[in-house]
């Protein structure tokens, strides 16, 4: 039995060792949240929060995660009290079929979080290693800006 | 049954919607006074009905009224990232004055939906669109003719509030009732009319997307999200090349293996059904290893795919001539060629199927684009009646055309069949997906061309050389064959479908091949190789984009030989004024002042360039023009784009911004394949199957993009979801002609191509 800390609750799961931590989310927890993406680091749709930063849940296996806490998606914000990044997404429609959308938010919060006020610049700079296969990166550009308080 | 009562009814269920500035927006229309539908006076010729409806002609089969006044409607149309089922509402609570937030929409369930065929090649809105609108109006006009009959007085003093029938007295009857005291069981009323666009209020408004809030904080939206009771994970063991075929296997040391609940093998396909996904996974590799394979002969012969694409047998077809002009009374007559990789959909999300045999039946949870035609070619693979089966389609990650979608369809099927009663989720992995989904073709484009003294084209001449672009699951009583990849490979295995080439006017291979300038003489001839060794099918736009930009490019080269700058020509060339008008929109956006592009010039470490694009999807669908400005660092060949506009006509937008979204996420996904996409392969199979060997565009390579959409309200709306593609490429690559003076002519226009280039 592994005891988790994942959005602000303890939550206990037993799993085999060694186990990647995208799956005992998705499958163990039934969290929709991260996704399943390349399973190699590569394109973001598993990111998630460990304690605040910016982390890729398919890299990381289940004994790593002991004792630091973890934040998906769903522990970022609700329909009643979104997070600024999800709250700009709505209001930029910063998406299209939305499979990326957990990692473009969850990296973005980590993003603004560390760096309140970045440049246009640094937006595309931090999110670069997320891929968008639908082609909204100048949605999400606006939408990071906006939640940071900024115009372009 | 579980499944359809507990977490998966999404799939089906209302899509919630309660915006509540369009609710008062919908009030303030309705306080207003809408107008109220007349039926066609007799002996008026009555217009034909969309052809969607010919296809579903029941009027309940496209909208139905409860006795409580709750409204739903149905469409065959799916959502697949591209705002579909948003418009579609809007579509409906326009025509039926309901809110948007009380309309359940139902959308591609073969036990619920009409049959609309494949959701594809831009036609929702088009076709899906135009049929939901006119029954939903049908419908309208039924129920309020029915008020009106009970009231004894005119239907034209009647107006409707959001699903109440209003009485000239301030009398109300909602529409459940209004429906109890007529039939929506009948066929679809040809002379129904729908609203005129200047009454319309929600259609051509930028209603807020209704699937977006539930992706932004993680609710089940997805298959991957669908988790019913006792599910199993299932996955494939792989052969090492597409032509390979089991000689023996052992699976007695996988049955072993942690969490593995039962191995299956028929004929060459091997798959694993697992406690947990990531058991499953393993062991499906380590089953893949442990076989024995012949891997049959090499792809291409060893050769390359261009030398193959000129000279394997083919069809040759002429699909357009015109006569007039000739080529040898010209001042200027030019040659080229053209090619382009082939290119992946690359999707982030791998493709996904759930899949249950419980009681003889078969249900499959799927992010088909065609729940209808995938059921049809299940059935050929499983033997089994297409009644037994039901497909609903729930939502994977964007496709961009006909991806892994319908074969892991069938991956699934054939996994729960050996695990009767548990529920098995399939995802394919990311390498699975780019190795075994169908790519878009490998192409080869040879233009000829004459210009006249005064710079009109006299003769054009375009050639294409292209594998199949539609390989998809055909309809339930269609071609022989069965397109689903794993039944290919089964002990009995069936046979492809034999791929055809689409004809004009949508075409396939000749998509946008027949030209949007005005040559008096027109020649259009296709190359086309049934036989692919590589498995090809549609990629958003199909031959369309290779065709299009093929043709700008050379359209600019004429351009410079005849001291032209690229719009003039453009300008002297085209007759469509809507052609022109986008252009001149988007060249106004840019700033640009072009002038003709010198050939060969001098070379600085950077050059800077602009150029345009321009097309019309189809030849009949939405107009767009794009102009790009590129840098070229020509020390090292790397080019980026700096910035792109672009100016869209697509006739009556329902949506602005879902228009937009799709136009500029076409442009991005555009300049991906021009600079970077190529599929690299070896003697067995796809080499390209992760992002470091197949890089697509990321946020520092996207240009800023600003946009345009001239509204024409008063015209049909045109598909848009494919407009931008062909006229992005074609203005980066026209783009990189304007700063380097040189031509790349293979797509993708990597640093190696483009350094060879201006090193020539």
């Amino acid at each position: 039995m592994t005891e988790l800390f994942v959005n602000g609750r303890k939550v206990r799961v037993e799993v085999p060792p060694g186990t990647r931590l995208i799956y005992v989310l998705r499958n163990d927890l039934a969290l929709n949240g991260p996704k399943l993406g390349c399973a190699r680091g590569q394109c973001g749709a598993c990111t998630i929060h460990l304690d605040g930063i910016a982390a890729r849940s398919c890299q990381i296996s289940i004994e790593a995660v002991q004792g630091r806490s973890i934040t998906t998606l769903e522990g970022l914000g609700t329909p009643d009290r979104p997070h600024p990044v999800q709250a700009a997404f709505i209001a930029e429609q910063a998406l299209q079929c939305g499979y990326c959308t957990n990692g473009m938010i969850m990296q973005a919060a980590a993003l603004i979080a560390a760096k309140p006020s970045p440049s246009e610049a640094e937006v595309s700079a931090m999110m670069n290693a997320n891929l968008c296969r639908c082609g909204c990166q100048p949605r999400v550009v606006r939408a990071v800006m906006k939640a940071a308080g900024r115009t372009l | 049954m579980t499944l359809m009562d507990n977490r998966i009814h999404f799939a089906s269920a209302p899509v919630s919607l309660s915006r509540r500035r369009f609710v008062q927006g919908l009030a303030a229309a309705a306080a207003t006074g809408l107008t109220i539908q007349f039926r066609l006076a007799e002996g008026q010729p009555v217009p034909d009905l969309p052809a969607m409806i010919k296809r579903n002609p029941n009027l309940n089969a496209w909208v139905r009224i409860a006795p409580d006044g709750a409204v739903t409607v149905f469409t065959g149309r799916v959502e697949i990232g591209q705002g579909c089922l948003t418009a579609m509402l809007q579509i409906a609570a326009e025509e039926l004055d309901v809110a948007p937030g009380r309309i359940t929409l139902v959308s591609g369930d073969t036990a619920q939906t009409p049959d609309e065929g494949v959701t594809s090649g831009s036609f929702s809105m088009k076709l899906g669109g135009t049929a939901l609108g006119h029954a939903c109006a049908d419908a309208r006009g039924t129920l309020v003719r029915a008020a009106a009959e009970a009231w004894k007085v005119d239907a034209s003093t009647l107006k409707v509030e959001d699903g109440s029938i209003i009485g000239p007295s301030g009398a109300r009857m909602h529409y459940g009732e209004a429906a109890s005291r007529v039939s929506l069981t009948r066929p679809v009323d040809p002379a129904a009319r729908r609203k005129p666009a200047s009454s319309q209020r929600i259609i051509g408004s930028s209603y807020p997307r209704v699937d977006i809030p539930a992706k932004v904080f993680g609710q089940p939206v997805f298959i991957h999200d669908l988790r019913p009771e006792g599910m199993l994970f299932g996955a494939i063991a792989r052969p090492p090349a597409y032509a390979a075929r089991v000689v023996s296997v052992d699976l007695a040391p996988i049955k072993a293996m942690p969490g593995v609940v039962e191995v299956v093998r028929d004929g060459s396909f091997l798959g694993v059904i697992a406690r947990r996904e990531e058991q499953a996974r393993a062991a499906a590799e380590k089953l893949a290893a442990a076989a024995r394979w012949d891997v049959g002969p090499a792809l291409f012969a060893g050769k390359g795919v261009f030398e193959h694409l000129l000279n394997a047998p083919a069809e040759v077809k002429v699909i357009h001539e015109t006569r007039g002009g000739a080529l040898d009374v010209v001042s200027i007559r030019h040659k080229a060629e053209y090619r382009r990789a082939f290119q992946a959909h690359a999707s982030i999300g791998a493709s996904c199927a759930l899949a249950q045999c419980a009681d003889g039946k078969l249900t499959v949870w799927s992010h088909t684009q065609g729940p209808f035609s995938l059921r049809a070619h299940l059935a050929k693979a499983l033997r089994t009646p297409e009644v037994s089966i039901r497909v609903i389609h729930a939502q994977g990650a964007g496709c961009y055309g006909h991806n892994g979608a319908d074969d892991v369809a069938l991956d699934a099927a054939l996994l729960a069949r050996a695990v009767a009663g548990r529920p098995v989720r399939v995802q394919w992995s990311h390498e699975e997906e780019m190795a075994w989904e169908p790519w878009g073709s490998a192409m080869i484009v040879r233009l000829e061309a004459g210009v006249a003294g005064d710079g009109r084209l006299t003769a054009w001449n375009h050639d294409v050389w292209s594998f199949p672009h539609s390989t998809r699951p055909g309809p339930s009583g269609g071609m022989e064959g069965c397109n689903l990849r794993s039944a290919w490979y089964l002990a009995e295995p069936l046979k492809a479908s034999k791929p055809r080439d689409g004809a004009l006017p949508n075409g396939a291979a000749g998509r946008n091949a027949v030209p949007i300038y005005a040559a008096a003489s027109q020649r259009v001839t296709t190359h086309f190789l049934a036989e692919m060794p590589i498995r090809t099918s549609a990629l958003r736009t199909l031959g369309g984009f290779f065709n299009a930009v093929s043709a700008e490019m050379f359209l600019d080269e004429l351009a410079a030989m005849s001291g032209h700058d690229p719009v003039s020509f453009r300008l002297k060339n085209v007759r469509d004024e809507r052609l022109v008008a986008v252009l001149s929109k988007a060249v106004e956006m840019s700033g640009w002042t072009p002038t003709p592009v010198s050939a060969g010039r001098k070379l600085a470490r950077e050059m800077l360039g602009m150029g345009v694009g321009l097309s019309r999807y189809k030849n009949q669908d939405s107009y767009v023009a794009v102009v790009a400005e590129v840098s070229v660092d020509t020390a090292s060949g790397a080019v980026r784009v700096l910035r792109m506009w672009s100016a869209t006509d697509t006739g009556r937008s329902i949506n602005p911004d879902g228009v937009i979204n799709q136009i500029e996420g076409g442009m991005v996904q555009a300049a991906s394949w021009t600079l970077l996409e190529s599929g690299r392969f070896d003697v067995g199979i796809m080499k390209a199957v992760d992002y470091a060997d197949y890089p697509i565009i990321d946020f520092t390579g996207s240009p800023k993009i600003q946009s345009a959409l001239i509204d024409r309200p008063e015209m049909p709306p045109l598909g848009a979801g494919e407009g931008s593609q062909a006229p992005a490429g074609a203005a980066i690559a026209n783009a990189i002609f304007a700063a380097t003076g040189r031509r790349i002519t293979e797509i993708p226009f990597t640093r190696e191509r483009v350094l060879a280039a201006l090193q020539a």
